[in-house]
C-alpha cells in the first residue's frame, strides 16, 4: 500500500479539492434535509450519506422512499442515476492498471464527478500514477468529509434556512465552474450543444432517464465531430483544471 | 436498502478500472471517453436551469436563473475559478429575483 503513496500529492490533491467543497456543502445540506423530511431517522440519513456518497442517489432514493415507490424502483432509479460512474471508471480505467486491488476499490469509492473532473487530466498529462493516485484519493478524501459534515448540518439546522435563499441553485453552479473550461473548441462545443438540446427535448422522460440520454447523445456527437472535423485519435480533448 | 444502492454506487464506480485493469481499451470508446465530461455536465446542468418549474421551458430573459447561470459560466469560463463562479452566480441570482421577481 505504502508503495501507492505519496505524501505532498495527497495534500496537493486536498488542496485543490477545497474550493470544490463549498459548492458541495448546499447540496449536502439539500440531501441531509431531504432524507428527514423522507421520514428517514437521523443515523439512518447520515449512514446513507456515508455509504452511497452521492448526492443525485440519496436525493432521488430520499424522494421515493417518500413517496412510497416500491425497493425495485428505487434500487433502478439510482443504477439509471449512477450510470455516469460508470463511464468515469471507464476512462480511468487504463491510468489504474498498474494499482493494487485496494488502491483501485478506494479510488472507485471516492469516484464522484467532482473528483473525476478535477483529476482526469493529471491522470492523462502525467505517467506518475503513485503521485496521481494519492492526489486523486487526497481530493476524494476531502470531499467524502465534506459531505459528511454538509449532510450532518443538513439533518440538524438544514430546514431552518428559508428557501428563498434557494441554496440548491449552488449545485448547478459548481457543475458549471467545471464545464465552462471545457469549452474550448469545436468539438467541444458541438458536444456541449447536442447534450443541452437532448437535454430539454428529453426532459419528460420518466426516473431522470433523461439526463442518461442526453449524455450519451453528447458523446455520440463529439465522436461524429472527431471524425467529420477530421481530428485523430490521439488528439486531447481536455477537461477542466 | 442503504446497503443495496451503495453496493450499485460502488458497483458502477469500480466496474471498467476492475474489467480493463488487465486489457487493453477498444480506440472508440477510449475516443468516446473523452467526450463524458463535457456531455455528463451539460446533461446535469442544462435542466437545472432551463426550467422554470418541473416541465415548464423557459430561455427568456424572464427565467433569472438562465440569466444568473449565463453570468456564471462566462466567469468560469474566463477565470476558472469554482468559488468565483459559485459567488458570481448566487450573486446574480439573488440581484436578478429582487429586480424581476
Amino acid at each position: 500500500m505504502r508503495t501507492h503513496f505519496s505524501r505532498s500529492a495527497f495534500i496537493e490533491g486536498v488542496r485543490d479539492m477545497l474550493p470544490m467543497t463549498v459548492g458541495l456543502i448546499p447540496f449536502g445540506i439539500v440531501c441531509g434535509v431531504g432524507a428527514i423530511a423522507a421520514g428517514a431517522s437521523p443515523v439512518a440519513a447520515l449512514a446513507m450519506s456515508m455509504i452511497v456518497f452521492s448526492g443525485a442517489a440519496q436525493i432521488i432514493a430520499a424522494q421515493l422512499l417518500a413517496a412510497g415507490a416500491p425497493f425495485a424502483v428505487i434500487v433502478l432509479s439510482c443504477f439509471v442515476i449512477s450510470l455516469r460512474f460508470l463511464m468515469y471508471s471507464a476512462a480511468l480505467a487504463p491510468y489504474l492498471k498498474p494499482v493494487d486491488h485496494r488502491w483501485r476499490n478506494l479510488v472507485a469509492f471516492l469516484l464522484t464527478d467532482q473528483a473525476f473532473a478535477s483529476s482526469i487530466r493529471r491522470f492523462r498529462e502525467s505517467s506518475d500514477i503513485r503521485a496521481n493516485v494519492s492526489y486523486f484519493v487526497g481530493g476524494g478524501a476531502v470531499l467524502w468529509l465534506a459531505w459528511q459534515i454538509a449532510t450532518i448540518a443538513g439533518i440538524l439546522a438544514g430546514a431552518v434556512i428559508p428557501a428563498s435563499w434557494q441554496l440548491e441553485f449552488v449545485v448547478p453552479l459548481c457543475f458549471l465552474a467545471l464545464l465552462a473550461p471545457l469549452l474550448h473548441d469545436r468539438t467541444a462545443l458541438i458536444v456541449f450543444a447536442i447534450a443541452a438540446i437532448a437535454a430539454i427535448a428529453l426532459d419528460s422522460m420518466p426516473m431522470r432517464l433523461s439526463m442518461i440520454c442526453a449524455g450519451l447523445a453528447g458523446i455520440v456527437a463529439g465522436v461524429i465531430a472527431d471524425r467529420v472535423l477530421g481530428r485523430s485519435a490521439t488528439t486531447e480533448v481536455e477537461p477542466g483544471n | 436498502m442503504i446497503v443495496v444502492v451503495g453496493a450499485i454506487n460502488f458497483g458502477t464506480r469500480l466496474s471498467f478500472i476492475a474489467l480493463f485493469a488487465r486489457r487493453e481499451m477498444p480506440p472508440l470508446l477510449a475516443r468516446a471517453l473523452r467526450h463524458v465530461p463535457a456531455a455528463m455536465l451539460t446533461a446535469i446542468v442544462v435542466p437545472a436551469i432551463v426550467f422554470a418549474a418541473p416541465g415548464e421551458l423557459a430561455l427568456g430573459a424572464g427565467n433569472v436563473k438562465l440569466i444568473a447561470a449565463l453570468i456564471a459560466g462566462v466567469v468560469a469560463w474566463r477565470w476558472r475559478n469554482t468559488l468565483l463562479t459559485i459567488a458570481v452566480g448566487m450573486a446574480a441570482l439573488w440581484l436578478l429575483q429582487r429586480f424581476v421577481g
